[in-house]
């Protein structure tokens, strides 16, 4: 499907609502084409190629609201769907809550190039794609001199995507982006039947911006023989450095305790703290959705509305909650937006390993495993692995420990922020070091 | 503009198996390689002719099916597939007292797979049109490369048994007759203390048909119903809040739904978050566990049922691999996986493969004695394929996936297990765990407990992961009960970025080496 195709099926599709009766309505078209090649152990695993498109409606009949998708894509199943949907709105409970956003949200979207769009995906050959899966697998393989290597899989592929959106109140944009990802994973023994696993991946908007091959290849078996031997550590309260690429699983029951829904629900510990200091000076976190090649780079939320700068962590203080329009009416408040996009956080001075150097005992975070957290009062538990550190030295490796908390008062502890922001995602957070913390193992 | 999440997109991790595979609770072929397994797989066959597919509708006819099988072989490959869905998923929610959000997904598709050995070649289109499908049959067909082989020259359809008799066939239920069964929860929760703020109840329908067509010649179709119900209830009392939730997910229709059920759901989500008022974090640390029946089978599924899936096994990097035949349990431990438990949420009629789906005994008295199996990794163990090659939606080839997985009872009686223990952790409810397949190590997320002191339950605990070496666990399991109960609940499994539905269960069970991931004060 051409976009010409997608803009005539979303224009179809709201003529569809209102011709049913729908007041209003917005329609979204998606369209992506995803190819990945795995390499395993010396051949090909699996070659994946998919191309999906879906319309989604969402639709506002008499002062009711629905939702729905759909990748059915016949013009007849779209109008019977299309009128299905406005029909069944009809006998929901009306909701005063339920509008488009305001038409001046529209307008204005940044006219800079945000450079989420690698021409360079078009001309991706498929030979290419195997040769990296290859070289990737015997980059791992090449540091691998006494087999202790049990298997390797190595990951390449390209996504492209688009969509457009239109709304009866005058939405209509259209946004394009690509993505590149490697990713590897080695398991090698271990005492007794352990194969631990190290990993290593990237992602980026443009194939040029990936770190080499061999380093990630490199880098994906130096993790694995790091976990080799690992133990737990005693039970106690440690000085804990988390490394840059999962900060965002402990960090995003904070964000996500930002959110409209949740505060309105009265389900997020940040009720009641706009403007209100919940951790330290060294907190400082903006969202960016221009930032050009960012993994969470758009013009448009998934409203319509333009997107903007806006400050989430001042030193501590919190400065945003993320309000759609919905939750905003509902909360008695202007919206700014449901998502946030790229998360920009102050840059320190070291990276992980000089934070480490430094450190006379605790604990390194390098993954989290399973755990959860309570969204209502910040009580969090998580897993965790890593390195056990003394005297600013790697002791042994440590798994089968938690690290558990309360989000209110975890981050008062953060004394640190590294100078190694993540790219890989849209939370490009650095690695941080936090003074105390409750680790449990034995 | 983004999808739902703020995750926007998947990142290239997601599409990796090794690591992190997880749960989430709430809300014959190659007859060359040896393999016993019946060439053309799908029986027991139907005696009487075979009537029009379901997606006849759609123009897939056994001609066209033929012609993109043969198409999908065109560059060799030892075998085809074509997995054809349509999905219908309804989804209503109350919130702040009024039934005023309903949700639709429509997916209709057809994955086009072909193997070779042990490589996978796959791609997927959401247009039935001949073209596309031969098109996505040609991409499929690039991971082999010898001499073409035909489609098959006449297809035989199967006639698999119905684990999932329903009376009331969503497609026949219009949205207002749900209403009241939602407005029925919330006035229940509300009704249960007065400390209940916030109710928000969901409840979902699904019919899928699927039709799985190979080169081997063999049809077959199924129909597959669920429904999930949440309700989830936030409390206030003297300015602290709490948040707790319910579920249940059946393969059922609207027959599933009465007052009594919706009252119940209510109910349990208001008692499980006001519970929690009196409950802290555990005390941290590492002490016994015992388990209470039933939702606790998230320990089985993280422990050792991952690690149980012979994909990780063919490529040697389960905790697991070679041990078949050996002890890794007490022998009164015997822990199945089932696919034929009626209605349960795990259950199948057919696997995603198309292959039949039967009780997979996994660990008898205490020795492993199989993996769950896909047909990759049936034909590389030279086995029969259990039934439990799954898929999220077409848009994935199968891997191998649990059902429904339980322990049997054993010969504790669960009161006595209670007072074995001087100090522990009585776990009773979880959200979600996680395992690391080679490493072994696992975790689940105990949302409501009680300490155990000299025998008997002491104050209630709360939001604490608990984490283990799951090879060392299952050995050292101390005492199993007699009191065996399946979760209600609706659970979803996630490996290789795909999502699917599953059952667990587990009676009254005794464990040690489980550290307690809660604070020191607690």
């Amino acid at each position: 499907m051409d976009e010409r195709s997608m803009r005539d099926l979303a224009g179809r599709a709201i003529s569809e609502a209102r011709a049913a009766g729908a007041q209003d309505a917005r329609a979204f078209v998606t369209r992506s084409r995803d190819v990945t090649v795995e390499w395993r152990d010396g051949k090909l695993d699996r070659i994946r190629e998919s191309t999906a498109q879906s319309l989604s409606v969402s639709l506002y009949v008499d002062g009711r609201f629905s939702a729905s998708g759909t990748s059915d894509l016949r013009p007849d199943a779209v109008a019977q769907f299309v009128r299905g949907m406005v029909g069944a709105t009809r006998t929901l409970a009306p909701d005063p809550h339920r509008h488009l956003p305001d038409p001046a949200r529209y307008a204005g979207a940044t006219q800079a190039d945000l450079q989420i769009s690698d021409p360079a995906v078009a001309t991706v050959a498929p030979d290419a794609r195997l040769a990296d899966a290859r070289r990737l697998e015997e980059a791992a393989r090449a540091g691998d001199g006494d087999g202790r290597i049990v298997s390797v899989t190595a990951g390449v592929g390209d996504t492209e995507a688009a969509w457009v959106g239109m709304s009866t109140n005058g939405f209509d944009a259209t946004e394009r982006s690509t993505s590149f990802g490697r990713s590897i994973e080695v398991a090698v023994r271990d005492a007794g039947d352990r194969k631990p696993e190290g990993y290593a991946y990237a992602d980026a908007c443009f194939a040029a911006d990936l770190p080499s091959i061999e380093a990630l290849g490199a880098e994906a078996l130096r993790r694995a023989d790091g976990q080799r031997g690992s133990k737990q550590a005693p039970t106690g309260s440690y000085e804990v450095v988390i490394e840059n690429r999962v900060v965002s699983r402990l960090a995003r029951y904070l964000f996500g305790a930002l959110a409209g829904e949740d505060l309105q629900q009265k389900s997020s510990f940040l009720e009641g703290k706009l403007g209100a200091r919940i951790g330290s000076e060294l907190l400082t976190v903006t969202s960016d959705p221009h930032l050009p090649r960012g993994l969470a780079t758009s013009a448009w939320d998934s409203e319509g509305m333009v997107t903007s700068k806006l400050p989430v962590f001042e030193k501590g203080v919190v400065k945003t909650y993320f309000l759609d329009t919905y939750y905003a009416s509902k909360l008695g408040a202007q919206p700014t937006t449901g998502e946030w996009n790229n998360l920009v956080w102050t840059k320190g001075k070291r990276d992980a390993a000089a934070m480490i150097a430094g450190m006379k005992k605790g604990i390194f975070v390098t993954d989290f495993t399973g755990g959860n957290s309570n969204g209502t009062t910040g009580d969090f538990s998580l897993g965790i692995k890593g390195f056990y550190v003394e005297k600013g030295a790697i002791a042994h490796p440590v798994s089968e420990m938690n690290l558990a908390g309360n989000h209110l008062e975890i981050w008062k502890q953060l004394v640190e922020v590294g100078n190694d922001p993540w790219t890989s995602a849209g939370n490009r957070a650095p690695s941080l070091r936090f003074k105390k913390a409750q680790c449990s193992g034995t | 503009m983004r999808d739902d999440s703020n995750q926007r997109r998947l990142t290239r991790r997601d599409f990796l198996a090794a690591a992190g595979s997880g749960l989430v609770l709430g809300p014959a072929f190659l007859a060359s390689c040896g393999a016993p397994a019946e060439p053309t797989a799908f029986v027991p066959r139907a005696a009487a002719p075979p009537a029009a597919t379901y997606f006849a509708r759609f123009g897939v006819d056994e001609a066209l099916m033929s012609r993109v099988l043969g198409e999908a072989l065109a560059r060799g490959g030892e075998y085809a597939d074509l997995y054809f869905q349509h999905e219908v998923v309804n989804y209503l929610a109350l919130e702040d007292g009024a039934v005023n959000q309903a949700y639709a997904r429509i997916k209709l598709g057809c994955g086009v797979r072909v193997l070779q050995g042990d490589q996978t070649g796959f791609a997927f289109t959401e247009d039935l049109s001949p073209e596309a499908l031969s098109s996505a049959a040609r991409t499929a067909a690039v991971v082999a490369n010898a001499a073409g082989v035909p489609g098959p020259a006449a297809f035989a359809r199967g006639a698999p048994p119905n684990y999932y008799m329903i009376d009331q066939p969503w497609s026949s239920v219009s949205l207002d007759r749900k209403i009241p069964f939602l407005d029925r929860a919330n006035a229940a929760a509300a009704a249960f203390d007065k400390r209940i703020v916030k109710v928000r109840v969901f409840v979902s329908d699904t019919e899928s048909r699927v039709l799985v067509a190979n080169s081997a010649g063999g049809i077959v179709e199924d129909f597959r119903p669920m429904t999930t119900a949440y309700c989830t209830c936030v409390a206030e009392d003297k300015g602290r809040r709490e948040e707790n939730y319910h579920s249940f997910g059946k393969r059922r229709g609207f027959e599933q739904y009465s007052d009594a059920v919706m009252t119940e759901l209510g109910e349990t989500a208001a008692r499980k978050a006001v519970v929690l008022f009196e409950a802290a974090p555990p005390p941290a640390g590492e002490y016994p566990v015992v388990l209470a029946p039933g939702l606790s089978g998230i320990l089985l599924h993280e422990a050792m049922g991952h690690g149980f899936e012979a994909d990780f096994n063919r490529k040697g990097i389960s905790v697991y691999s070679g041990r078949v035949g050996q002890k890794v349990a007490p022998e009164f431990v015997t822990i199945v996986d089932d696919g034929t438990v009626p209605n349960e949420r795990g259950s199948l009629n057919v696997d995603d493969e198309g292959q039949a789906t039967a009780r997979t005994v996994l660990v008898e008295n205490g020795v492993l004695v199989g993996y769950l199996h896909d047909l990759i990794s049936a034909r590389h163990f030279g086995v029969a394929p259990t039934g439990n090659g799954r898929r999220d939606c077409y848009m994935f080839p199968p891997v191998p996936r649990m059902r429904n997985t339980y322990m049997l009872n054993g010969p504790h009686d669960p009161a006595e297990i209670l007072r074995s223990v001087k100090k522990g952790i009585y776990a009773e409810t979880f959200s979600n765990g996680q395992v690391n397949i080679g490493a072994g190590d696992f975790s689940f997320y105990l949302k409501n407990g009680y300490l155990i002191e000299d025998g008997k339950l002491g104050r209630p605990v709360k939001d604490a992961n608990l984490i283990g070496f799951g090879p060392k666990v299952l050995e050292q399991v101390q005492m199993v009960g007699n009191d065996l109960a399946l979760d209600r609940g609706a659970g979803t499994c996630g490996k290789d970025g795909q999502r699917v539905p599953v059952g667990m269960g587990l009676p009254t069970v005794k464990c040690g080496g489980i550290s307690v991931g809660g604070v020191n004060d607690g």
